[in-house]
């Protein structure tokens, strides 16, 4: 037994839970302020209390039919627009998170794998052929999951996988549906179909109702719980092949299970909300400054963080001004520079290491 | 027990092993010997499974304790936290570690000698701790095979010494089938019972150290003048060490 | 008449050269025209074979001309709009001519513009060399026009029914436009803000819903002049907006655009929020109509859509007997009897025939 100084001591209490337990506490307090601002918050004009009173109204009575216009604009409009926004937000932020911790990558994102590309081209496919409601987002869906069969498709070469040649063939496939949703806005009517595609593919929750909120819990929902349920098969997926394999992971279907998650996840949240770019990168790197880069609780971080950012943007782009602003203008403007940061510093820690 | 089986793998035409067969009981320590590029790496990943082989087999457990040089993980982790993973073939996919598996994971540290910084984040530790938390995950992975990839490499002479003390109180409670590669022969000397030498010219040589780890034989291997020296050790009993006799300014 | 078309013709000072010729009558009927970016445009004689790369004008050279045998190209869009709207049943000829001389986003193909072997062609002005620059290396005739206010409509008008030789039909169709504008100003202009309801036209609505403000747009020109205000005006351009917005706004009455062939009344019947506005309680929600072109934006129709609005937001005030001046309208542009159930149809009677204040279009 070699033995050190101070081996011998029996090992300190960890304290590995007092100050990331002090980082949740105000994450969530943060996440149900911003709900709760952002309920009380818009362009027409409610009184907080009044608000209040209604959403109070509305949980005690989830059933009754709201008949006034500030009760349906807080239950009917807000409320599921809030609630979509958070889910969408949580949603992104998880996948992000899972994928960079696959990739051993903290730059790529879940455009990476060319399923927001691929849904957005089955979405404005749908606006094209004028598709929408349901089938609309049955499209959005299909499409996202035929991107990520392409890239599986592609870049398996022998039989095996290798992480490089995902993100090649998902870049190659993201540019492919890239393509092809400018051809879709080439051919539409500019009158009438364009803007609306362009304006779907900026991504907004302008269009939230509970109808939408109900079709995307469930595949955000039971994303980020599979996420969550792999929360320790992360940490093993983000070491080196080799290292991951000698430990009993079996690298590649576990690592296709992930995108698999990640689709369902992307999907959903494409089908109600467009494409949001730069969550999925900004988040994670937040959450991993503040709670480390353990998934047992950089995954809840990244969900409380993700919600709350999306929810506060979101507030703030519909109710800044009279027009809403498109939520990809601001999450670019927020995100660019932070992404702009984040690789500066990985970089420099690259070269120092 | 690990070991290969006749094992024979060709990158192109070239050869890089040719119907190589070992095998390491429990209780007992191998270190696999020869220069750069003679097929150590491709052995040891071979014992692994990493190495597709052209012919022949593979004998390993299901999980082998494997210690790789340096840690690839980028993602800031507790040195408990590494350790833990060694855990991850018993949880299965959705399985979580619980208070049993972190306390194995403390025991493994505490084996490896690194307990004191388990708290600490792995990617600040120095490359002589590291090794350490390496070798603790392999140790929780509960293996009866250990493999380690050219331990103390890349480590300073008190690390290397450190390192092969350990491997060599491993060696001694005889609960492991161990094999390490190495290009030093005195680790071998160090911390092993048997030793494989790849040779260049020929077949590959295997036995117990002191047999086989001889002058004339690392000669060949090495193509290197080699002298054998006794020295006192520190606690008074007599070491054995093999030295090269370069070539150069002072050399006799 | 002649006089009228004078006055339009003041800004088109060389269009003069076009008279002269005229009555030179021995000489070719040379016409010189300048556009609306200030070019030159020459013509050795009254233009035979045009093609429309902007969507309006495909029905507007149809209207000017009275037929269709000078239109030899057009936007893929307008052809549509023909195809479905009553143009086509009116014109069933129309329904063949090419469409392939340009894409939707009015990059001409010059391949298929050179096989319609076009005298003229008129194309967007403002925006851009790019899709201008194909037609004239082509060595093809361009004529540039700009969209947006009635004074320019006139003006390109003008210059398209001067080039195809017909000066003689655009004189009583600006002459008209000017009188039903100065009509409905003279009830108007008085109007104290407090009688103005607000309106609100919504430019797009079933995926993201939109609305602009006053400058520059159309459509507030028109709503501002039957003595209403856009509700939408503080907006700078066009801006999407939520049904929070609309809300708050609280419009009198509510537009909805033809552009959208699925887009009718019940999407603001049904809507939750839509459905406690004003306009939505007090039944005046409209969609524009859509005759010979949609009657949103500015085209030869125009004076319709002004009385049919004025008709709806002043009752009052205005008693058009819309579908007379309809027929005859009909019967002037495209020399085309309009029976009653053409006017339901393009009125959207079916749909909206129960809202406040259209019983006054129903067929006596």
């Amino acid at each position: 037994m070699v033995t050190y100084a101070g081996e011998a001591v029996a090992s300190p209490t960890p304290r590995r839970h007092g100050r990331p337990t002090l980082i949740f506490i105000g994450l969530v307090v943060t996440l149900l302020a911003s709900i709760l601002v952002s309920l009380c918050a818009g362009r027409f004009s409610v009184p907080v209390d009044r608000a209040l009173a209604i959403l109070w109204q509305g949980l005690l009575h989830p059933g009754a039919t709201p008949t006034t216009i500030d009760e349906r604009i807080v239950l009917l409009v807000r409320a599921p627009r809030v609630l979509l926004a958070a889910m969408a937000g949580a949603g992104l932020a998880v996948a992000g998170t899972g994928l960079q911790g696959v990739f051993r990558n903290p730059l790529v994102s879940p455009d990476i794998l060319g399923i927001s590309q691929g849904a957005a081209f089955g979405g404005a496919l749908a606006i094209i052929l004028g598709i929408w409601g349901l089938p609309l987002i049955g499209m959005v869906f299909l499409l996202g999951l035929a991107a990520l069969v392409g890239v599986g498709f592609l870049s398996r070469i022998n039989g095996r996988t290798e992480t490089v040649t995902v993100i090649l063939a998902g870049l190659v496939v993201g540019s492919m549906f890239t393509a092809l949703v400018s051809l879709l806005q080439f051919i539409a009517d500019p009158n009438s179909s364009l803007p609306a595609i362009v304006f779907w593919l900026m991504g907004s929750f302008s269009t939230a109702t509970w109808e939408r909120v109900l079709i995307a819990t469930p595949g955000l929902l039971l994303g980020t719980a599979l996420l969550w349920g792999l929360r320790f098969r992360l940490n093993l997926l983000a070491l080196e092949e080799t290292e991951a394999r000698s430990l009993g992971v079996r690298t590649e279907p576990e690592r296709w299970l992930v995108f698999l998650v990640v689709a369902v996840i992307v999907g959903s949240q494409v089908a109600v909300s467009g494409i949001i770019g730069w969550i999925g990168i900004v988040i994670p790197h937040a959450a991993r400054l503040l709670v480390g880069h353990d998934h047992r609780t950089l995954l809840p971080a990244a969900v409380v963080l993700g919600a709350a950012f999306m929810v506060i943007i979101d507030t703030l782009a519909r109710s800044a001004t009279s027009a809403e602003i498109p939520l990809g203008v601001i999450t670019a403007l927020v995100g660019a520079p932070v992404f702009a940061l984040l690789l500066r510093r990985y970089y420099r820690e690259r070269k120092e290491q | 027990m690990i070991g290969l089986n006749g094992a024979t793998v060709r990158f192109g035409s070239r050869v890089v092993l040719e119907t190589l067969s070992f095998s390491v009981p429990v209780g007992r320590s191998l270190a696999i010997l020869g220069p750069n590029g003679r097929g150590k790496t491709t052995a040891l990943c071979a014992m692994l499974g990493f190495q597709r082989l052209d012919a022949g087999s593979r004998l390993a457990p299901p999980i082998v304790g494997y210690v790789p040089q340096t840690g690839s993980s980028n993602q800031r982790l507790k040195a408990v936290d590494v350790a833990v993973m060694g855990c991850a073939a018993r949880l299965g996919l959705f399985g979580q570690p619980g208070p049993a598996d972190i306390d194995a994971a403390r025991a493994a540290l505490q084996r490896a000698g690194a307990l004191r910084f388990a708290d600490a984040f792995f990617d600040r530790l120095s490359g002589g701790e590291r090794q350490l938390v390496l070798l603790a995950r392999a140790l929780a992975t509960g293996s009866p095979a250990l493999v380690l990839d050219e331990p103390g490499a890349a480590l300073d002479l008190a690390n290397q010494q450190r390192l092969l003390a350990l491997l060599d109180e491993l060696r001694r409670a005889q609960d492991k089938a161990i094999v390490f590669t190495t290009h030093d022969p005195n680790h071998a000397l160090a911390a092993a019972d048997d030793a494989l030498l790849l040779m260049p010219d020929g077949p590959a040589l295997c036995g117990p150290v002191t047999e086989v780890v001889t002058p004339p034989h690392l000669e060949r291997l090495y193509s290197v003048p080699m002298r054998l020296v006794e020295l006192q050790g520190m606690s008074g009993t007599p070491h054995r060490a093999v030295l090269p006799a370069f070539a150069g300014a002072r050399a006799a | 008449m002649v006089v009228q078309w004078m006055k339009t013709a003041s800004v088109l000072a060389s269009v003069g050269t076009a008279l002269l010729a005229l009555s030179g009558g021995a000489l070719a009927q040379q016409i010189d025209i300048t556009d609306h970016e200030g070019r030159p445009v020459h013509l050795d004689a009254p233009a035979q074979r045009i093609v429309t790369i902007p969507m309006p004008m495909a029905s507007g050279v149809i209207a000017l001309d009275g037929g269709t045998s000078k239109l030899v190209g057009m936007n893929p869009l307008s052809l549509t709009a023909i195809r479905e709207g009553i143009l086509g049943r009116i014109f069933p000829a129309a329904a063949n001519i090419t469409d392939s001389v340009t894409g939707t986003d009015f990059m001409p193909n010059v391949e298929a513009l050179a096989a319609a072997n076009p005298d003229l062609v008129i194309q967007w002005g403002g925006r851009g060399n790019d899709i201008v620059d194909p037609i004239t290396n082509a060595g093809l005739n361009a004529l540039l026009i700009k969209y947006g206010t009635e004074e320019l409509t006139r003006q390109y008008m003008t210059m398209v029914a001067t080039a195809i030789g017909k000066p003689e039909r655009i004189g009583p169709l600006v002459e008209w436009r000017d009188k039903v504008e100065k009509e409905i100003e003279a009830k108007t202009a008085g109007l104290a803000a407090a009688d103005r309801p607000s309106v609100l036209y919504l430019g797009n609505a079933l995926s993201s819903i939109t609305a602009s403000g006053d400058k520059g747009n159309y459509n507030a020109f028109y709503i501002n002049m039957v003595g209403a205000r856009s509700a939408s005006a503080g907006l700078s351009g066009s801006a999407a907006i939520n049904k929070e917005q609309i809300a708050e706004w609280n419009p009198d009455i509510i537009l909805l655009n033809a552009f959208e062939p699925q887009l009718d009344v019940n999407w603001v019947y049904d809507d939750p929020i839509l459905s406690l506005t004003k306009a939505a309680q007090n039944h005046r929600v409209y969609k524009m109509p859509l005759g010979g072109y949609r009657w949103d934006p500015p085209n030869q129709e125009s004076p319709l859509g002004w009385m049919w609005l004025a008709d709806l937001v002043h009752p009052e005030l205005f008693n058009f007997d819309l579908r007379g001046e309809m027929k005859t309208a009909y019967q002037t542009l495209y020399n085309y009897q309009l029976t009653d159930a053409d006017i339901d149809g393009i009125l959207w009677m079916d749909k909206q025939g129960t809202a406040t204040g259209y019983d006054r279009f129903k067929a006596k």
